[in-house]
């Protein structure tokens, strides 16, 4: 096996392993958000947290897949970690920003939920009697 | 909370222009405009101290509760469904003190703003 292959094996390897920790992680922790969001109806929390995650899977898998060309040689064990941290860097680079991107979608609904059965924004100064209308 | 009563000041034409706007916007509460002091708002509202209501914006919920001045106008922004979102953003600790001197002098001065769009 040349050094390229042994590169992109653990490549590959590693980034579909932290791929997957990241999205279980997101999968675990963002239920509790949608449960809230879609006021206890567990059914469809379920399913939306498990639609994010997929396009998370597609997303991710499809740049660790496009990224994975080197373009150049290694010649040796050094140049080989050295082309592999900078590959796997821009593969925790993508998984953050795609981390923050979901933490932000799932804090917009919380957002949006809070503000439809809101209370008002501030105390009223003081209070009247109303005449009702008979 | 199922409406809002607006008593707002029939005489200047930023506020009837206002009126207009928000007749038109989609509404998450009713807002129903009765003109300041008159005679209607002083059948509906009894106790109420209308001298006070002519100086600036008055907004009375269906269960009596006023909010006078910066606090009308984010009731009434509350009120949009459009611009909720926007009173509690207005109404924040960090927020409301220009809220409330931005509101405060643009009602001081609504006649003169009037005068110039007009």
């Amino acid at each position: 096996m040349t050094i390229e292959i042994t590169t992109y094996l653990i490549y590959l390897a590693t980034s579909i392993a932290l791929t997957i920790w990241v999205a279980r992680t997101l999968h675990k922790n963002g239920r509790v958000f949608l449960v809230d969001v879609f006021h206890g109806n567990e059914a469809l929390a379920d399913s939306v947290n498990h639609l994010l995650v997929v396009g998370f899977y597609l997303i991710n898998f499809g740049y660790v897949s496009m990224a994975l060309k080197l373009g150049y040689d290694i010649a040796d064990a050094k140049e080989g970690i050295e082309a592999l941290s900078v590959k796997v860097g821009m593969v925790l680079i993508v998984l953050g920003v795609m981390h923050f991107f979901n933490l932000f979608v799932f804090s917009r609904m919380r957002r949006r939920k809070a503000v439809h059965d809101g209370r008002p924004p501030i105390a009223p100064d003081s209070f009247t009697a109303v005449k009702q209308e008979v | 909370m199922a409406s809002l009563t607006v008593l707002y000041d029939s005489e200047c034409g930023l506020c009837r222009r206002a009126h207009e706007w928000l007749a038109q916007q989609p509404k998450l509460i009713e807002l129903v405009f009765v003109p300041c002091a008159s005679a209607e708002a002083r059948k509906l509202f009894p106790e109420l101290n209308h001298e006070w209501t002519k100086a600036d914006l008055t907004v009375i919920d269906n269960l009596g509760a006023v909010y006078f001045g910066p606090k009308g106008w984010l009731m009434v922004l509350w009120a949009l469904t459009r611009y909720r979102e926007w009173s509690y953003r207005l109404a924040t600790p960090e927020l409301l003190p220009t809220t409330k001197r931005v509101v405060s002098a643009i009602s001081q001065n609504r006649y003169q703003i009037s005068r110039a769009v007009s």
